[in-house]
């Protein structure tokens, strides 16, 4: 049996946290064991207890998660005081081992100030535990962490109010900080050297990255890559990365030189990662096989400010060829592809470019009153793996991560209207009024609530 | 940028352009040396999809003879032999020219390293 550890969470994306847990815990191949009660996996409080068979995942855990603060090896926990120290005497052997190393105390609490004069008598009822190392205010071997855990309060109010009136009571001892929220400042889109208007900001494409196991040795690719957010801090965490794009000049920005996606891979030197950026249409993309891909990640475009085409005129007439002896006329038809055919078109493709085991992560954004969970289409082949809300009012964004659960080779998809839905091959067709249908339509008519227009018509029976 | 690596994926995809249509031949080319991690797990993962024969004749066409005719097995590749393979698929960079596809003559233009590989009309 393994050891209890405290993960400290920041409170951004709830919906993110278990399954870039689960990410991370099958990248590097251990075990996480959750609490059991609903009340302890709540994803909105700062604290989550798990039980970890080796103090190497913790740090690990600590350095690769994107939400985690810190770590921190639990040695007692409580809902009073008093039950914590009697947890704490019974627990000597977690503790005792440390007692001759430096150490110092830190006593802190989240949506909460403890008193400077209680944080004083906090660390001096500890002083059974009878440490005999020197105390370092910096640079100590152990540092002892007393945390105390306050709900959530959306008033206005001073810091210390309602103080002793905890939830929880928390004391051990950090094992490590979190890495990963440096990060979201290093990646931050104001100081990238070059990004456009809808560049994903730093926080989610780290997220990406981590739901798509970026790491060395790995090929990633994005098909829609824009302005390269998502290749950056794929190739962060060592991976080589592909994209590719309809519309190269997202790709190279204004300076006709070092391309745009050049410039900022360069300042977070991982150019020598970014193995080539291609323009071309995904319905007509040049891929000579499949099964090459570790994962594919994606920001597709939804047609908000920027529309998604792809090659193709929208109304027929008559094909023009270039007059005999002309090489180039660089004029390259485009007609809208609907959000909901490329979100199946991805899927396909997404299943015949990857490798047996490989993701597929992308952003679908719906409507959130009409979203159900059909919406994800059912492809064979293909498994969800996580489904992750971003939630905006009216609607949001869901990060969908796939996982090809299939060692057998898929053929290349038609991007066909008349065969897209049977080469699913699932059990249930997508709802002809997905949540995501029609995107760009709902969204600039401010999403007219579909349940009023029930409401206001006949009644029922 | 276009590197070897990707070279070796991509075929021309124009309508009914199905035979004959890979490997891409490099013309008028600005090439460029620049330096990569080297990972011998990547190179090793990566080698059961590469079309070996079209990389060797590539990397002649850009003078480069390193490559031996035949690859060895992923898990019998010596050190020697991948640093080799590292060097051929991601440090020669082609920066300017175009790929010329051997079947249909499409010229897939290649500018600041990334190339353009879209259809026109009637090509689709």
């Amino acid at each position: 049996m393994g050891k209890r550890y405290l993960l400290h969470y920041a409170i951004a994306h709830p919906e993110f946290r278990f399954p870039e847990l689960q990410s991370i815990s099958e990248l590097f191949d251990f075990n996480v064991g959750l609490p059991e009660e609903e009340e302890e996996r709540d994803p909105n409080r700062h604290f989550l207890i798990v039980e970890l068979e080796d103090e190497a995942h913790a740090r690990t855990i600590a350095k690769r998660c994107i939400l985690i603060r810190a770590v921190y090896e639990l040695w007692a926990t409580a809902t009073t005081y008093g039950e914590l120290h009697q947890e704490m005497r019974l627990n000597q052997d977690l503790w005792k081992p440390f007692s001759t190393e430096t150490f110092c105390f830190d006593v802190t609490a989240s949506n909460h100030k403890i008193p400077d004069a209680r944080q004083k008598d906090i660390i001096e009822d500890f002083a059974y535990m009878a440490y005999t190392g020197d105390i370092r205010i910096k640079g100590a071997t152990n540092v002892l962490t007393y945390l105390e855990e306050y709900p959530r309060k959306n008033i206005v109010r001073s810091k210390s109010e309602g103080d002793r009136n905890f939830q929880r009571a928390y004391f051990g001892r950090l094992i490590e900080k979190g890495g990963c929220r440096e990060l979201v400042y290093k990646f931050d889109v104001k100081q990238r050297a070059y990004y456009g208007n809808t560049t994903m900001e730093a926080e989610m494409s780290l997220l990406m990255a981590n739901q798509a196991l970026a790491a060395p040795g790995k090929l990633i690719y994005d098909p829609f890559v824009g302005t390269g957010s998502m290749l950056y801090t794929a190739a962060h965490f060592g991976a080589m990365v592909l994209g590719s794009d309809i519309d190269g000049r997202q790709m190279r920005g204004k300076r006709l030189t070092t391309p745009g996606i050049i410039q900022s891979a360069s300042q977070y030197g991982v150019a020598h990662r970014i193995l080539d950026c291609c323009t071309f249409d995904i319905t007509r993309n040049p891929f000579r096989t499949g099964g090459i891909l570790d994962a594919i990640v994606s920001d597709p475009p939804y047609g908000v400010r920027a529309g998604a085409k792809r090659l193709g005129r929208a109304k027929e007439r008559p094909t023009q060829v270039p007059p005999e002896g002309t090489e180039y006329t660089i004029s390259y038809p485009r007609m809208p592809y609907e959000l909901s055919e490329l979100t199946i078109d991805l899927i396909l493709l997404a299943r015949h470019l990857l490798r047996p085991g490989g993701r597929l992560v992308w952003f679908l954004p719906t409507v959130t009153e009409e979203y159900q969970d059909v919406d994800i289409p059912d492809c064979e082949g293909m498994e969800l793996v996580a489904n992750s809300e971003q939630n905006f009012g009216k609607w949001g964004r869901r990060l969908i991560t796939m996982r090809k659960a299939s060692s057998d080779d898929f053929p290349y998809p038609s991007f066909n209207a008349a065969t897209r839905h049977a080469e699913l091959g699932g059990k249930g067709t997508p709802s002809a009024t997905s949540g995501h249908k029609d995107f760009r339509e709902k969204y600039f008519a401010r999403f007219p609530s579909t349940k009023k227009i029930v409401k206001e018509g006949k009644p029922l029976g | 940028m276009v590197r070897l690596i990707t070279h070796n994926l991509l075929a021309c995809h124009v309508r009914g352009c199905t035979s004959n249509n890979f490997p891409l031949v490099f013309k008028d080319v600005q090439l460029q040396l620049k330096e990569a991690e080297y990972n011998p797990d990547f190179l090793r993962g990566f080698m059961p999809k590469l079309e070996w024969k079209a990389l060797v004749d590539t990397a002649k066409s850009l003078n480069n003879q390193s490559l031996p005719d035949q690859a060895p097995e992923p898990q019998a590749a010596n050190e020697e032999f991948l640093k080799i393979l590292h060097h051929v698929l991601l440090e020669i960079h082609v920066e300017e020219g175009a790929m010329l596809c051997p079947n249909c003559s499409h010229v897939y233009p290649i500018s600041n390293g990334i190339p353009n590989m879209l259809l026109q009309e009637h090509e689709l």
